[in-house]
């Protein structure tokens, strides 16, 4: 696994509908700001930085990173851009892991941001149907894009998929618990988009479709924000957490795994979502864990639909397939539980930033576990069609 | 040699067009500066080793799909020239079947990106025809009126439709049940989008009312007026429905309504229109109040066909109600708490 990588400053900035006030130049610089000054170091002291920005579009150019490079002081320091759909905020931490784990260099900082909702629809005068419609451009463009391919549909196709295998699992009065009790968890999240935005099971079910079987309040928002973590190696670390007062979280396993988008014979095992479950396997392999349940604390989960969460929850071994309604019907996740999912409010009610959001789920995890001195963490990124990208990190504070 | 053209079509249609101008946005004391844009770029792009699927789709009105020589397995789509379970043995084009079975329960989007919000609800989901080893992408429509979960499910069968018009493109084709084909149908290769008996919406008679039914539609009307002056009095409902304009009747068994957006207001009166930009009908006004008071939703209950709309593009303005519902519910429970 190479050299030893510790978390040793975060920050994010205020997730929102809407920055007005601000262009993916100022949040990024924000964020940054505020990391190093938890990490209690300067721009200079990072020697590399890696973005994570999704969509070209959503920035409305073609290499967003470059002005950041003078936004943010790295002038002539490596740096490099991630984007791997919704999970590109958790494969720019893969990637920043990796530079300093082999020793190429000593810190280095992910910073993810998005602006997605200047995108504007002037037929509907709305934003969302635009987004929709931008992220719809990730589709397969030969054989997808021309037949309203949408993030949601291909993720509505894999839990589906999951329920003609599994019927039982995933019924709604549980879906929309799931969704009431990461509303009520959002509150102490003062940057979320939705921190006060609470809602009872039944007005989850109540609201509306938007694709079948997903209703409204099982859905993330699009966000625009951005986030940054800071890495060092263990003894640059170590002095960090001296001079800051702050425990270093270290990132003891990493995994990633990217499923075929096609399906059929010979293809993607319909009705699973595989490459959470071999992401999950890698990291629990590198961080010696064999019961995850037991040995994690605390989940940040990329919640892109809550159906999604529970699916994930259990390729990631937390739960039986078939039987991820457990998480709530035995008690695992709700207060008190063997497992706390995504104090953050998750991406459906802190907010999806898409580039940032795996990023802040780092922030939300390693805040969680100085706090309440929890052992372990978990993040988790998912993106692309049918959830076809996993990928899995685990953090621990001794 | 080219391809027709559509009629009157660009590739980028007119009307998503904004025109050159800004505004200014007040955030608390200062003004931010909005800019219509566009980020636009135009192909002529090669269908490289596609091509002949597409036209096979657009000319022949055959499916394609690739054999590999050395295991067998047909794929359709067929996404690759050589075979990656094979050492890249080389496949070979095969024709497959027009019939086939659903791989799995599809979803159905009500909610479209910008491009499709006139063609939802559609399902889109992964067909595997008959001499096909894995799944194509098909739209999936039903013949019967709206698309509602039940219709399609994991194995059901269907065949491919071809459109009359067609470009070489993927959406030249979608899926229908067989279930909604006769036997000759079914059977035929190459059957248009022109040959099926499609439903046309026929709004619906609820005959003469009784009494109760009368005095229920006026005590109804009155809750619906008021909770109007209630959204018409909310910053987020007005939010909801800023630059959008419709004029809707409501035709129940007892008596008929009007319902007015227009940039912000919203107003439900006690008349007729005249030439409303659509019709919604249900037995019961309550349905809607419903609805408008956040205990279902707009989109639901057109769904499980309590309420009727005469135009599915309308399915945009649907939203928009059923936004108003949940800011207005909102708005009310934050009120309580405070």
């Amino acid at each position: 696994m190479g050299r030893r990588v510790g978390i040793v400053g975060a920050a994010v900035t205020p997730f929102k509908s809407k920055w007005y006030e601000k262009t993916y130049y100022e949040l990024a610089q924000m964020a940054t700001r505020d990391a190093l000054k938890d990490a209690g170091i300067t721009a200079q002291e990072v020697d590399a930085v890696v973005y994570g920005i999704y969509n070209d579009i959503f920035e409305r150019t073609c290499i967003p990173e470059h002005p950041l490079q003078a936004v943010i002081g790295m002038q002539n320091k490596p740096g490099v851009r991630i984007s791997n759909g919704g999970a590109t905020g958790a494969y720019a931490m893969s990637v920043a892991h990796a530079y300093i784990a082999a020793g190429r260099y000593d810190t280095a900082m992910v910073l993810g941001v998005e602006k997605a909702t200047d995108c504007f629809d002037f037929t509907s005068m709305s934003s969302t149907p635009e987004v929709i419609k931008v992220i719809g451009w990730s589709g397969d463009s030969f054989f997808e894009q021309k037949i309203g391919w949408t993030a949601a549909d291909s993720y509505a196709e894999v839990v589906l998929a999951y329920m003609d295998r599994y019927p039982g699992d995933l019924k709604p009065e549980i879906t929309a618990k799931v969704s009431a009790l990461l509303s009520e968890q959002v509150k102490t999240n003062r940057y979320a988009q939705r921190q006060f935005d609470q809602c009872a099971p039944a007005e989850v079910m109540n609201s509306r479709y938007i694709v079948y079987p997903f209703k409204e309040l099982e859905i993330c928002v699009y966000s625009e924000g951005a986030a940054a973590v800071i890495f060092a190696e263990e003894n640059t670390a170590k002095a960090i957490a001296q001079r800051t007062g702050q425990p270093v979280v270290w990132i003891t396993g990493v995994g990633e795994a990217n499923e075929v988008s096609f399906a059929g014979k010979n293809l993607n095992d319909w009705g699973r979502i595989k490459s959470h479950h071999v992401a999950a396997n890698m990291a629990y392999k590198m961080a010696g864990i064999t019961n995850p349940l037991k040995e994690i604390d605390v989940v940040e989960i990329h919640d892109a639909f809550i159906h999604q969460l529970e699916i994930t929850m259990a390729e990631m071994g937390f739960v039986p397939h078939g039987k991820a309604d457990s998480l709530i019907e035995d008690g695992l996740m709700t207060p008190g539980g063997e497992v706390s999912v995504n104090p953050s409010g998750g991406l459906i009610y802190c907010g999806h930033a898409v580039g940032a959001s795996n990023i802040m789920s780092a922030w939300s995890c390693r805040n969680e576990m100085i706090e309440k001195q929890y052992r372990r963490g978990l993040v988790h990124g998912t993106g692309s069609t049918i959830a076809q990208y996993g990928v899995v990190m685990i953090l621990e504070h001794e | 040699m080219t391809v027709p053209k559509k009629e009157n079509e660009k590739v980028i249609p007119f009307r998503f067009i904004p025109d050159r101008e800004g505004k200014l946005k007040r955030i608390g004391r200062k003004d931010y500066l909005l800019m219509n844009d566009a980020f636009y770029t135009f192909f002529e792009r090669s269908m490289g080793e596609f091509t002949d699927f597409f036209l096979a789709i657009k000319d022949k009105k055959k499916i394609l799909g690739c054999r590999c020589t050395q295991c067998g397995i047909v794929r359709c789509p067929p996404f690759v020239t050589h075979c990656p379970d094979c050492a890249f043995a080389a496949t070979e084009p095969i024709e497959v079947g027009q019939v086939g079975k659903l791989l799995s329960t599809p979803p159905i989007t009500y909610f479209a990106n910008s491009l499709f919000l006139e063609k939802a609800p559609f399902g889109r989901g992964r067909v595997t025809l008959a001499g096909a080893d894995t799944a194509l992408s098909v739209m999936l429509y039903t013949t019967s009126g709206i698309l509602t979960p039940g219709i399609f499910n994991k194995d059901t069968e269907v065949k491919i439709i071809f459109r009359d018009n067609r470009m070489g493109e993927i959406s030249d084709i979608f899926c229908v049940p067989t279930a909604e084909l006769k036997p000759a149908q079914i059977r035929k290769k190459g059957l248009l989008e022109s040959e099926l008996n499609w439903a046309s919406p026929q709004e619906p008679k609820y005959g003469m009312p009784a009494k109760d039914d009368i005095d229920s539609f006026k005590r109804t009307l009155k809750d619906l007026i008021k909770i109007a002056m209630d959204m018409n009095k909310s910053k987020r409902v007005r939010k909801a429905i800023e630059g959008w304009k419709r004029n809707i009747a409501v035709k129940c068994k007892a008596g008929e309504f009007a319902m007015y957006i227009n940039d912000g207001d919203f107003k439900i009166a006690a008349t007729k229109v005249k030439k409303p930009d659509f019709v919604i009908a249900c037995v019961d006004p309550k349905d809607l109040l419903d609805c408008l008071s956040y205990k279902g939703a707009v989109t639901d209950a057109i769904i499980l066909k309590k309420l009727w709309m005469s135009k599915n593009i309308e399915f945009n303005t649907a939203f928009k109600l059923d936004r108003m519902a949940r800011a207005l519910a909102r708005e009310k429970k934050e009120a309580a708490e405070k």
